[in-house]
């Protein structure tokens, strides 16, 4: 299972610390979902035990400040996020074969119906279920972010959505282990499978992209190398 | 009261909790205890915190490192996990919260999972993004002081003091 961070000097922990703390609460790996930060990946993985995601998180104001973003940086990463929280924006990224993930997509004035959840099951955009709020506030704040967080669920599970879940944490003291966000999404109404699925999505993603990356690869279903395998 | 016969006590589960947080937060016994009440509370709701039944048993904190006991029933151990990584910040102060493991007694509990804390700690100056700022070292943990606060690094991103 993978944990998607925002590591320094976008949070407050750098990701060497992120993946040496993830390695000891059980994950399999860290996405570095950089805004700023720009870790050297290869020092990083040599020295933990866990796998480090090379990653961007596309935070602009506008789908069209956002489409120049995607543009720009997909050929140098992982994995391409952007971040939601308006409706144009969660529109533009789940029409966007490009962007691998939307972010947030609720969060602000942001919503998402039953459109736009097809949309990104036609397109493999995940959509994130940010369980962020409901570790880290309380009161008015949390119950807002539950009733969108059910909200996503029933829309996901209409459309067959893809999905990934993640805490969003910012150091590595808000990381928590998945052992604690399967028991906490059994809490708050996800059942135990689907939040295993959503953090092992962020792997398979990487996994995916990787392949799509590597010399071999020209295009889904084409690729160079020996007959007969 | 005489107490009650050995099928009616009711069966409890330890949690051995690992603790972290910055190097200058100061985490009281009786402010952890009130952050994992308050926790159980707002997200378990009182009828199910009550089932619960979370106590600290055993709690110690220094130098920005910790370790403790929570008693859930026996049951109840999900609900007390999700309770206790809704657990923040204690007092203001943020603090990362790790279930290890979970035994059927505190004898166990403490034998398996409790006193591995990580070495002591160490202050020196490190030099981290081209500048000399304070550094808190634990293994090859190191929290860098710095203007808006801690960051949290590793040895691997100190740069060399030569420079």
């Amino acid at each position: 299972m993978y944990e998607a961070v925002h590591a320094y000097p976008d949070g407050s922990a750098t990701a060497a610390r992120f993946a040496a703390t993830a390695a000891r609460t059980g994950y399999d790996g860290v996405v570095i979902r950089a805004r700023e930060a720009t870790p050297d990946y290869a020092a990083v993985r040599e020295a933990s035990d866990v796998d480090v995601v090379d990653a961007v998180e596309v935070v602009a104001p506008d789908p069209e400040r956002a489409s120049g973003a995607v543009g720009g940086l997909r050929p140098d990463h992982t994995l391409v996020c952007v971040r939601g929280g308006t409706d144009r924006l969660n529109r533009f990224a789940v029409e966007n074969e490009r962007v691998d993930v939307l972010t947030r997509p609720m969060a602000g004035e942001g919503d998402v119906n039953h459109v736009l959840a097809n949309r990104a099951a036609d397109n493999g955009v995940r959509i994130e279920f940010d369980l962020g709020p409901v570790l880290r506030t309380s009161g008015g704040e949390r119950v807002r972010a539950l009733r969108n967080l059910r909200k996503l669920r029933e829309l996901v599970a209409d459309a067959d959505a893809p999905f990934v879940v993640s805490a969003t944490p910012a150091s590595h003291l808000e990381l928590r282990a998945p052992r604690e966000l399967l028991a906490l999404g059994d809490v708050v109404g996800f059942d135990p499978e689907t939040v295993r699925t959503g953090l092992r999505e962020w792997g398979e993603l990487a996994e995916r992209n990787r392949h799509r990356g590597s010399e071999s690869f020209v295009e889904p279903g084409v690729e160079r190398g020996r007959h007969g395998r | 009261m005489k107490h009650l016969p050995k099928h009616l006590q009711p069966r409890w589960r330890y949690l051995a909790v690992g603790l972290e947080a910055w190097p200058d937060a100061d985490v009281s016994r009786s402010g952890f205890q009130r952050a994992v009440w308050y926790a159980a509370g707002n997200l378990l709701g009182d009828p199910r915190s009550a089932d619960a039944d979370l106590r600290l048993l055993r709690f110690e904190f220094a130098d920005g490192a910790g370790e403790a006991i929570v008693r859930a029933r026996r049951g109840e151990v999900g609900p007390a996990r999700a309770a206790l990584a809704c657990v923040s910040e204690v007092d203001g102060q943020p603090i990362g919260v790790h279930v290890r493991g979970v035994s059927g007694t505190i004898r166990a509990c403490e034998e398996r999972y409790l006193g591995r804390r990580a070495g002591v700690r160490a202050e020196r100056r490190v030099v981290f993004e081209n500048d000399r700022r304070r550094g808190y070292v634990r293994d090859d943990r190191v929290d860098v002081a710095g203007p808006k606060g801690f960051a949290g690094a590793t040895e691997l991103d100190l740069d060399s003091e030569s420079t």
